[in-house]
């Protein structure tokens, strides 16, 4: 039963019937509590029902206790009612009156996720179109009325030319959209964003090969501007911090690999909750993957050195090692050196999605990358993606999902007053659009797919879902309390968290775990190469 | 609860489906942890719990939804709920906002309930409830994400329902009909209700039209504990307490359960006689707690010369309308639609 069927006539239910109307079969998810947003097998029900009525009495019976549920408890899964529930009663230490002990269930700390199907289901339709920019656009129409309708028009038209190969029909679009361009407000909202594009088409027409130049030095430039103009980075470190340290609690030797060290922003935050931990910290130790240096200079120990001098401050014990590498599927496991006796952190923020590109040189990129990360047995990997579909195989399906998914962002960025931060990520961004507008075969790297389809990737390739809880929610919640602009928020959704502006998600967060051990000769045996301080 | 240390909900089990009854107290035990004694709200955590769903462009049984940003200084949203075209496949950026029909078309301005603190106008289960209205009624809804208590207090939700009213009148694609104005009705369920009732007040005093109000279980109150108050106190889903927690929440310092916001017909109140106030619809839950505050306030407007039609159900509890597996939920939509009809 679809959970959004309009009203038709009476069923004719009686109030004590058990479960929905809808004649569910006893092992289906009850139809009208899906819609809710609950998933709950109706032969489950009477069960739930009982735990929910325990959780109550102990609620009467021992209030100040319950209260700590607020607190201190870590909520995982809220859609899983039973989960939900069995870990609250899980909560409670002693429970004497309860004369059924086979009924307390022990915490169990991931409740597998049900059937895929269910959650495909449960995701939005609109895979092709996002109301949620829509919105943003529409919002602006009202203020410049034809104009801004005009120029998304024409956008469209000129991106249907391109993919038709009709070069001379999109060259004279783009030429009205340029002159309609004077006419419209570009300092915000869709002129400004139409802007952008329009450049990006007409590099497409006229020269591909300059569109897609840039030094890593620029890039990391960039990075820094956007990392600070607006909260999506820094909520992929917290995120993602958050997770790598419930992972590695009890464990005294731990071993990050970061797919991506740029300037190693994210990394201090961890550093300094590791040495806070109750217990003492552990011995950390950080793989920063990163490209080559152009110029000689080790760029990536210089980064480990200051890394290394906020540990040793703060008393972490803590080895770098820099792996120099231009694309992560050149990377292999050895160069890691992996010790079996360590937990492993893999993080990748904004980095997988780069690897979907292929061509007969390189086989599939992607299923090599995640069969090395499965063969280190990582405690953890995190994973931070744009939440945006700009990988369709039609060039037009591409170009409109990512115009309204850039107008949310921009959008988003109007909030910052910060200088230049502001200008240098809207640099930033328009790298990302030139990219994916304009470049086709292995230098599009910028592949973005939703959580949804991701999900379906690393659940093939061996890894199942570690459910991100309300410790994770909150902290990301807190830290855009900490950014003036009302607008951003966070969700939870299966288990993961995505950021997004006035509830479009754009950027998601999610941790897995592998679903199987490794052979255990795939684990190479190594020393570890110090680099102490 | 009421004080005694066994806890008996058999009675709220036996006159709502099983599914129903797991909802409710899902809500109800989680609203639990989430309501501090010192009276401030976790709502990191609320927002943790709470289902939502995007909004949907592509229709889902003929219904399509979209956001819009009324203002950005209160970061004000609403969720524009439509009937699809029926030739046309998918709507394209004019057509979200394209003009209604000739024939009128109810524009059906919902405020969720949730007692001031909870859920959103993007929470699964008012997101379903605003379709169901769509599909009923044939109306546009536009579903209004106030801001809540205890962050925001009197009259911030006020405010936020008045700006959405005016919003609304002035869309030129909401207009419908010969007279080609938008046809407004205000609703909401508990605190929405409240809500209703409060801008139809303030639109009635500056000559602002709405053609009716619809209060599903509206939440008032009152200094006094009335008979339904202490004889339901515990019994299905709601607590006086937890009542009372919720007006100390919405209520502005300093201010009792008598203050004019939570009891309109009480000692502190203004008249009603006189100005032109909507017709309303006024539907009580036989099992509500609060039904008493809720009656009274019925009589009231009658009193004061106003058109109401309260429907009372007798077996209904709150929430009745959530999910639609009893006959109260069917009947209750089939007089909302009579009554946004010509």
């Amino acid at each position: 039963m679809a959970p959004y069927s309009s009203v038709i006539s009476p069923q004719g239910c009686s109030s004590s019937s058990s479960s929905s109307c809808a004649g569910n079969k006893p092992s289906e998810i009850d139809g009208l509590l899906a819609g809710a947003g609950y998933k709950v097998r109706s032969q489950d029900l009477r069960q739930v029902a009982q735990r929910l009525e325990r959780l109550e009495t102990v609620m009467v019976n021992a209030p100040d206790e319950f209260s700590q549920l607020a607190t201190e408890a870590v909520h995982y899964n809220p859609s899983d009612i039973a989960s939900w529930v069995d870990s609250m009663l899980s909560e409670f230490h002693n429970q004497p009156e309860f004369s059924d002990p086979t009924n307390y269930i022990n915490p169990v700390v991931v409740p597998p996720l049900q059937a895929d199907t269910w959650s495909n289901e449960n995701v939005q339709h609109c895979q092709l179109l996002h109301p949620q920019q829509q919105q943003q656009l529409t919002v602006v129409a009202t203020i410049e009325e034809d104009s801004g309708i005009r120029l998304v028009h024409l956008l469209m038209g000129c991106a249907e030319s391109v993919q038709r190969g009709d070069a001379s029909f999109a060259g004279s679009l783009i030429e009205e959209m340029q002159s309609l361009l004077t006419r419209v407000n570009t300092v915000s909202g869709i002129g400004k964003v139409a802007g952008y594009f329009i450049d990006a088409l007409s590099r497409r027409l006229f020269s591909p090969q300059n569109a897609c130049a840039g030094s890593s030095v620029e890039n990391e430039i960039l990075y820094h501007h956007f990392y600070e103009a607006c909260p999506y980075l820094k909520f992929a470190h917290f995120t993602a911090n958050q997770a790598i340290l419930e992972a590695f609690d009890g464990h005294d030797c731990v071993h990050v690999i970061d797919f991506n060290l740029m300037h190693g922003l994210q990394w201090p935050a961890l550093i300094q909750a590791l040495a806070l931990r109750p217990g003492g910290p552990p011995f950390l130790r950080l793989t920063g993957i990163g490209p080559p240096s152009p110029d000689g200079r080790d760029s990536l120990r210089e980064i480990g050195l200051k890394l290394a001098e906020l540990a040793w401050s703060v008393n972490v014990r803590f080895a770098f090692r820099g792996v120099a590498a231009s694309r992560l599927d050149d990377v292999k496991p050895w160069m890691l050196q992996v010790n079996p006796r360590e937990a492993v952190a893999v993080n990748s923020i904004m980095q997988l999605h780069r690897l979907l590109g292929s061509d007969p040189t390189r086989g599939s990129p992607i299923d090599t990358v995640l069969s090395w990360i499965k063969s280190l047995n990582p405690k953890i990997v995190t994973v931070v993606e744009q939440e945006s579909n700009h990988n369709q195989p039609l060039f037009v399906d591409r170009f409109t999902e990512a115009l309204f998914y850039y107008s949310t962002m921009f959008d988003s960025l109007e909030a910052c007053t910060l200088q230049p931060e502001k200008s240098v990520a809207e640099m930033y961004i328009q790298k990302e659009i030139c990219n994916v507008v304009c470049c086709e075969g292995l230098s599009r790297v910028e592949r973005h797919e939703p959580l949804v389809k991701w999900t379906e990737r690393l659940n093939g390739a061996g890894f199942s879902s570690l459910h991100l809880g309300s410790n994770a929610f909150k902290q990301a919640s807190m830290l855009l309390t900490l950014f003036s602009a009302e607008g951003y928020c966070v969700e939870e959704k299966d288990g993961c968290l995505t950021l997004g502006w006035h509830s479009r998600p754009l950027i998601s967060a999610s941790a897995w775990q592998t679903s199987a051990l490794p052979d255990v000769g795939c684990l190479p045996l190594a020393t570890i190469e110090n680099t102490i301080l | 609860m009421a004080g005694s240390n066994e806890v008996n909900l058999n009675e709220s089990k036996m006159v709502v489906p099983l599914n129903t009854w797991v909802l409710i107290s899902n809500f109800k035990l989680a609203y639990n942890i989430l309501r501090r004694p010192d009276g401030t709200f976790n709502r990191h955590l609320a927002e943790f719990l709470d289902r939502k769903v995007p909004a949907n462009a592509n229709p889902v049984d003929g219904v399509f939804s979209f956001d819009v940003i009324i203002d950005r200084a209160t970061s004000l949203l609403c969720r524009i709920y439509r009937m699809a075209p029926e030739d046309e496949v998918q709507p394209s950026i004019i057509e979200l906002e394209g003009p209604l029909s000739n024939e009128v078309v109810p524009v059906i301005i919902f405020f969720h309930g949730g007692s001031f603190a909870h859920s959103s106008a993007n929470s699964a289960i008012y997101d379903t409830l605003s379709r169901r209205l769509v599909g009923n009624c044939k109306a546009v809804v536009v579903s209004v994400n106030y801001r809540r208590a205890p962050e925001n207090q009197f009259p911030c939700a006020y405010e936020d329902g008045w700006a959405a009213l005016k919003w609304v009148h002035s869309r030129s694609w909401l207009r419908s009909g010969k007279d080609s104005k938008a046809h407004v009705y205000l609703a909401g369920d508990s605190s929405g209700g409240n809500i209703a009732h409060h801008v139809a007040m303030r639109a009635a005093e500056s000559g602002t039209e709405v053609l009716g109000n619809i209060l599903l279980n509206p939440m008032f109150g009152g200094m006094e504990r009335t008979e339904s108050e202490k004889r339901l106190d515990g019994k299905y889903f709601v607590t006086i307490q937890d009542r009372d927690w919720y007006w100390r929440a919405f209520l502005p310092a300093g201010a009792d359960r008598n203050h004019p916001a939570c009891n309109p017909f009480g000692p502190n109140a203004a008249s009603l006689q006189g100005i032109k106030f909507p017709k309303s619809l006024v539907v009580v839950a036989g099992l509500d707690l609060s039904q008493d505050w809720q009656k009274g306030y019925a009589k009231g407007l009658m009193k004061a010369g106003h058109d109401v039609n309260l429907i009372h159900l007798e077996q209904a509890t709150i929430g009745f309308y959530l999910l639609p597996n009893n006959n109260h939920f069917y009947s209750v939509m089939e007089e909302i639609n009579s009554f946004v009809s010509y």
